[in-house]
């Protein structure tokens, strides 16, 4: 924001990846951003043929967006949204070997620390999401599934449906908790739902540990999440910035930032995996049998025996 | 006994009855009554007579929270803007604020807030910086200071309901009833209102049967294990935070609550500054 010296001053103290995503002179092209009121703007993930898999454009594009409600003076809170069947069903599996979207492909085989400063950059693009200066609503239907979720989970408010199903599915075991990312969670739940590890929860679950601020039918979702936006969007900005930096320093000091980076530690362990010859591994069984393949295989695998309890 | 206006406190069966007394005011807390409640908290700690202290409030409400009149109201709130004061002095105002609540909450005897009607703001800081929390089915929590620019300086909320109930409640506004505070996790039980006072008595009775040094140890080592997940450091944090938030400077067109109250009076004043929000349940 303009100060008056004749410098620009960003309300972040540090560097954002989405700072780094110009959006001048873009054209979305899996995203729509709509400025829905002065105060409010809303981000739709359009990829729904996919599911809003997140591939390099779709993710970029909604870094860009990001930056550029930033720098809209006006915007105080956006809404985050999915078209189509669902919120997000994570990252693209089926994207090509060089993008940062979906786990480093083996053939890579970059050396330790290059994979470290890739996950770090790639889990790095998600905490910047719960730093950003302006308040988000996740607005959840359907699956919010992996990296969905972990955006979503990155958020100030998420209200979902009834029907919103909130896990992970990883490949094979390779699973990683983010709902059960203890940080954001009250000590009480977080001892419940941690013992399930890879489960996959329904929406009046998620709302009873603590995980989503509001479930509500699927009828009401877009007016709900409008109302919560038009409540934050009386604040000013200032006001919601500097809440969010107070709050997140309180979790800095629980311990968030080591999860953050425990959580780069943990992607990065994941990638040396041996499998066994009975595991289902995602590179693997796409080579052999295409990402159809794979997701059939990984559906009867242990990682995905528990459904939502909606 | 001391000669208190603001409060009633009786001791009774080793429990310690505390009523904040202004339910004219819906007990909102003035600088008085704050006095008042210090000077009883350091009488009680020390009196072996007393083992648990209950504090509920008197009329309609547990508390409405600050006294926003501005007469006599420079200790419980943040030092008005129009004041000017050093940084220095604005944040030792923060610290014996957040002090004042961490040594409720410290204090070596069980407190029990007896929780009925309204209880916003500082009345739910005082509520939730008890060891217990019982609430009667009519109760209201929500605190409503970030519509004033005023940090909610209350770190214990997001350790005691996590951070997304927290931000509903302080970034959003909502108000959470009594049974969803119990099942957020906020307080322990919520009850009919006519149990309340029952429900409470009980309670009190049965810790007042311990031995007050067991109930200090046990006490102090439940609090050792929350200040190990950082509330410590958190009240220190949120003063740092709350002397930022008093330092900015009001953009145009911006709600001054004090300019409001000055020009329309207190009631229209509070009612200006929540009319714009939408209510959420």
């Amino acid at each position: 924001m303009p100060t008056g010296f004749g410098w620009t001053f960003k309300t972040q103290y540090q560097k954002s990846q989405w700072e780094d995503m110009e959006y001048r002179g873009r054209e979305y092209g899996l995203l729509i951003y709509e400025k829905l009121e002065p105060h409010i703007v809303r981000i739709t993930f359009n990829r729904p043929e996919r599911r809003n898999a997140l591939n390099d454009q779709l993710y970029n594009e909604f870094l860009a967006a990001l930056h550029q409600a930033n720098d809209d003076p006006q915007a105080r809170v956006l809404i985050v949204r999915g078209s189509g069947p669902c919120f997000g069903s994570g990252h693209d599996l089926s994207s090509p070997p060089g993008e940062e979207s979906p786990p480093i492909h083996p053939s890579l085989n970059p050396t330790l620390v290059d994979y470290y400063g890739i996950e770090r950059r790639r889990c790095g693009k998600q905490e910047d999401i719960l730093h950003y200066p302006k308040a988000i609503i996740a607005q959840v239907h359907g699956y919010c599934i992996g990296a969905s979720e972990m955006i979503a989970s990155m958020c100030d408010v998420i209200i979902a449906t009834e029907e919103a199903t909130f896990g992970v599915k990883g490949f094979s075991r390779m699973t990683l908790g983010v709902t059960n990312w203890p940080c954001f969670w009250p000590a009480e739940s977080n001892k419940f739902w941690g013992g399930q590890l890879s489960s996959v929860i329904g929406g009046k679950q998620a709302v009873e540990a603590g995980f989503i601020t509001k479930v509500v039918k699927a009828e009401e979702l877009e007016a709900e999440a409008l109302k919560w936006a038009r409540a934050m969007a009386q604040l000013p900005a200032e006001v919601i910035a500097m809440y969010k930096e107070w709050l997140h320093g309180m979790m800095d000091i629980v311990g968030l930032g080591a999860a953050h980076r425990s959580h780069y530690a943990d992607h990065l362990s994941l990638q040396y995996v041996r499998f066994r010859p009975d595991e289902v591994n995602l590179y693997k069984e796409k080579k052999d049998s295409g990402l159809k393949g794979f997701l059939k295989k990984r559906e009867g695998s242990a990682s995905t025996a528990t459904k939502a309890k909606s | 006994m001391a000669d208190y206006r603001n409060i009633i406190y009786e001791i009774k069966d080793n429990i310690g009855w505390v009523t904040l007394n202004r339910p004219e005011k819906l007990n909102a807390i003035n600088d008085d009554m704050l006095f008042e409640l210090d000077n009883m908290f350091e009488l009680a700690e020390q009196d072996l007579d007393v083992k648990v202290l209950v504090i509920k409030g008197a009329g309609k409400a547990f508390s409405v929270g600050q006294d926003l009149s501005g007469a006599g109201t420079d200790e419980i709130l943040p030092p008005s803007p129009r004041r000017k004061l050093p940084s220095k002095t604005s944040l030792e105002a923060a610290r014996r604020r957040n002090r004042r609540w961490e040594y409720i909450f410290n204090l070596c005897k069980p407190t029990i807030a007896q929780v009925h009607g309204h209880c916003l703001g500082a009345g739910l800081y005082l509520a939730l910086a008890c060891d217990l929390t019982i609430a009667s089915d009519d109760a209201v929590f929500g605190d409503p200071s970030l519509r004033m620019g005023i940090l909610p300086e209350f770190p214990l909320l997001a350790w005691l309901v996590g951070v997304k109930r927290t931000s509903a409640m302080l970034l959003c506004g909502k108000q959470f009833t009594a049974r969803e505070a119990e099942e957020s996790g906020m307080i322990n039980m919520a009850v009919p209102k006519g149990k309340l006072q029952a429900e409470v008595t009980n309670m009190a009775k049965g810790i007042s049967l311990l031995h007050s040094d067991a109930l200090a140890v046990a006490k102090d080592s439940i609090n050792a294990a929350m200040e190990a997940r950082g509330v410590g450091p958190a009240w220190q944090f949120t003063n740092d935070v709350s002397l930022l938030m008093q330092q900015r400077t009001r953009r145009p067109g911006e709600f001054n609550f004090e300019n409001a109250r000055d020009k329309l009076g207190l009631n229209a004043a509070i009612e200006a500054r929540d009319k714009p929000f939408p209510e959420l349940d």
